[in-house]
């Protein structure tokens, strides 16, 4: 297996398999699931402003 | 109001950020006024005064030490604890280990800039530290990762907030890369010096390996977790896409550790690695830029705050900076371009336009909004904020133009030949053409140190400022 | 799927573990492979281990940050093969501990400066290098000719060489191994029981800096830069070898 990485023939077009599918599988992962996980993980980016009672300059909360 | 802030302070532990804070702001000026000096000693030889601890070779470790370690080290620390703790709602875990991973990294510091200076260097370009220094950076290490993961399991949020993914990958990363690059044998238990476990063509792929990691994952992955909680929280408003940001989280993860072998084109080394890490460098310019519009964006409907807010400023020119520069480096990866752009100052620019541009800016901006909640107070003067903003903005822009300028004309000088197939230029005609450049990046670096120095008396005024107020503030309820 | 997603995100390990994997595969795949091609690139005639001096010399190059303006590989271009001499072969610093390929040319490559420049020139230039370059931007390093070379460890520094691999011999049998490879001469050199006489002896001989009886640091560091990439022959090379060597 290593012996075959090495030949540098085989390098690039391994690299760009070991991506695509790679990064396939992550957006897959991400956006597949629906509009309700979407919603689901879309909430998550409100965790920095849960602790905004705590500063002593509350700031606006929407979600623009 | 009033009454909830001293709510954070009691549920949080400020007194280790705070000590972090001031020490990020002391080694960015020390680092840079390093950094103006020897850029001074290329443009001006003299300045290297005959005095061995001063010359170029032994200065220039310092200065990279002091502005990575130093002054990106404690910002990152500091930031980190900070983040971690206000998206966890947990105090820090780890008791007396906090403490320690301040004054073992202070310590680490200070170490590396005497070793360099009375001439010991493992050669190793970022990682010159010897091999004690190298143990001491190992256990403020596996410390400070134990604080990080033992904070984010008490947490009372389900949730680990992206910002954290980023740093716990920074941390990991770094202390692969750390242990690997620096296995060594010491000449003896009671002498500085050793020699590293591999030569020649093994040595280099592993130091390149960390060598741009530590670009990678400690001045850029650890750089995006504080721009995913400081852009929002400064902002108001919450990150673009969440989802493109855990694109980016894990593109970035995956492919930088491939990417180590462009900085070897050309060399000894086999082509194969070479080329397979060009390919996945052009690769990352997708995660790269996903995650500078993911940030941008997120002030998508308040671009008004640009106007007047200068901190806001500074996460935004970092964040094109970041987009700049990884543009720029996909493409000094290409074979073609590194055959004219490698050895020449054209490397050195573009690092610096990440390093000022993308990491330091950033850190100012997290800084500038952390500073006034952490003591409890308001920022001394935005007015100086600005004026900061202008000095650094000004100081990049010298400083890239004249090493795109110089770095360009040395590969066009070497590569010359005139009509009869001989080389055109003698080496040291290409020194002596660089002149003018080296004197512009001197002063562009000048104008960014004196923005630093800006920094340090309006962080200096706010800080004296909170405490002066929160003595106050104490005598005024102890008479009550 | 939902599983998976939930699991990743609110399980700090499970976080943990995927990152780690997610890091190591590129750095992984890079490394592994050069440690199993090392054999391919060892056996190349006239590479041999520093002598004793030489090595010094080396340590007071890392010690003074040579590497920060000066590189040490040159590469396949016809302006490099002009300007410096043929390309650097990987097995020409396979004892090279650590590497210093450099990464930045503020002063030209090194690769090949063995034997470019007379003792002479180098003490000048490291004296004072305007007084022989006039347009130089390198520092002075007048210190290097008036400090006594510290050679009083030198065998250690041997001895932790070889635990990494030079082969310096310690015995008898490692000694008569150099032999075979490196031939009677070069052996006697590597020789770590007799590394201080073997330096003093290289220092007087060879009379690096001037001055025979006093063996000062330029002395070591000049030994080192004139033997630089004069280890191989390479009129002796077929092209098809460095093919095989490159």
């Amino acid at each position: 297996m290593l012996s075959w990485l090495a030949q540098p023939e085989n390098s690039k077009p391994l690299g760009l398999l070991i991506f695509f599918i790679t990064f396939c599988l992550i957006v897959l992962w991400v956006y597949a699931g629906g509009k309700k996980r979407g919603e689901q993980m879309e909430a998550h980016k409100n965790i920095p402003f849960l602790d905004d009672d705590l500063d002593q300059e509350a700031k606006d909360k929407s979600n623009g | 109001m009033a009454a909830s802030v001293p709510a954070a302070a009691e549920q949080y532990d400020y007194e280790i950020i705070k000590k972090f804070v001031v020490m990020a702001i002391v080694w960015a000026v020390v680092g840079m006024l390093v950094g103006v000096y020897i850029a001074s000693e290329l443009a001006w030889p003299f300045l290297n005064f005959d005095i061995p601890y001063i010359t170029f070779g032994r200065f220039r470790p310092v200065h990279t030490g002091a502005v990575i370690f130093g002054f990106g080290g404690s910002a990152l620390f500091a930031t980190s604890y900070y983040v971690v703790q206000r998206t966890c709602q947990a105090r820090l875990w780890g008791g007396g280990l906090v403490p320690f991973t301040f004054w073992g990294w202070q310590a680490i510091i200070v170490l590396a800039a005497i070793s360099y200076v009375t001439g010991y260097s493992q050669g190793r370009e970022y990682a010159e530290m010897e091999w004690p220094i190298d143990i001491l950076i190992e256990i403020v290490w596996v410390c400070y990762m134990m604080i990080y993961i033992g904070t984010l399991m008490k947490r009372k949020q389900p949730h680990i907030y992206v910002a954290n993914w980023f740093y716990l990958s920074f941390i990991l990363a770094t202390a692969l890369l750390h242990t690997f690059n620096n296995l060594a044998v010491p000449v003896g238990l009671f002498t500085m010096k050793s020699y590293s476990l591999f030569s020649g063509v093994q040595d280099a792929m592993t130091q390149w390996w960390y060598g741009h990691n530590a670009v990678g994952f400690f001045l850029t992955a650890a750089f995006l977790g504080m721009m995913y909680y400081f852009v929002p929280k400064h902002a108001g408003r919450p990150v673009y896409s969440y989802r493109l940001s855990i694109v980016h989280f894990w593109a970035l993860s995956f492919m930088y550790m491939w990417v180590g072998t462009h900085h070897l084109h050309w060399t000894a080394l086999p082509d194969w690695a070479s080329t397979l890490g060009a390919t996945f460098s052009i690769m990352l310019l997708l995660p790269s830029w996903g995650g500078m519009i993911n940030g941008i964006m997120t002030l998508s409907g308040a671009w008004d705050k640009l106007r007047t807010d200068y901190v806001m400023r500074f996460m935004i020119v970092a964040l094109s900076f970041y987009g700049m520069s990884t543009f720029e480096g996909p493409l000094m990866s290409l074979k073609d371009v590194n055959a004219l752009s490698h050895y020449t100052d054209w490397t050195v620019g573009h690092v610096h336009s990440g390093a000022l541009g993308w990491v330091a800016m950033i850190s100012f901006g997290s800084l500038y909004h952390m500073i006034p909640r952490l003591w409890n107070t308001k920022l001394f003067s935005d007015k100086l904020v600005g004026v900061h903003f202008w000095l650094a903005t000004i100081g990049v822009l010298l400083y890239i133009t004249a090493m795109w300028i110089s770095g360009i004309s040395q590969g066009l000088m070497w590569r010359a030949f005139d009509d009869f197939g001989n080389l055109q230029y003698s080496f040291v005609e290409s020194v002596a053409a660089m002149h003018p450049f080296y004197a512009m990046r001197a002063i562009g670096g000048m104008f960014f140190l004196s923005g630093m120095c800006v920094m340090a008396y309006n962080a200096y005024r706010t800080i004296r400022q909170g405490v002066r107020a929160g003595v106050a503030g104490q005598t005024a309820a102890a008479a009550a | 799927m939902k599983l998976n997603s939930e699991l990743l995100e609110t399980n700090a390990g499970v976080l943990l573990v995927a990152t780690m994997l997610a890091i190591s595969v590129g750095g992984l795949v890079e490394i592994a492979p050069l440690f199993l091609i090392k054999n391919t690139v060892e056996d190349i005639p006239g590479v041999r281990p520093y002598t004793p001096l030489e090595s010094r010399g080396r340590d007071i190059y890392v010690r003074e940050g040579c590497y920060t303006c000066h590189s040490q590989m040159i590469r396949p271009f016809r302006d490099e093969q002009l300007r410096y001499g043929h390309y650097s072969l990987a097995a020409e610093s396979k004892y090279d501990h650590p590497f210093q390929w450099g990464s930045k040319r503020t002063g030209p490559d090194l690769a090949r400066v063995g034997g470019k420049y007379s003792n002479e020139w180098h003490v000048q230039h490291l004296i004072q290098p305007t007084s022989v370059v006039p347009e130089s931007v390198m520092p002075n390093y007048p210190w290097l000719s008036a400090t006594p070379l510290d050679y009083s460890d030198v065998a250690d520094r041997l001895r932790a060489l070889r635990t990494v691999g030079v082969p310096y011999s310690a015995s008898e049998a490692e000694y008569q191994a150099n032999v075979k490879q490196f031939g009677p001469e070069v052996a006697e050199t590597l020789r770590i029981d007799k590394a201080q006489e073997n330096l003093v002896a290289q220092a007087q001989a060879g009379n690096f800096d001037g001055d025979r009886a006093f063996v000062s640091e330029a002395d070591a560091l000049i030994a080192y830069l004139q033997v630089l990439g004069t280890m191989v022959d390479f009129s002796k090379l077929k092209p098809e070898d460095l093919v095989k060597y490159r």
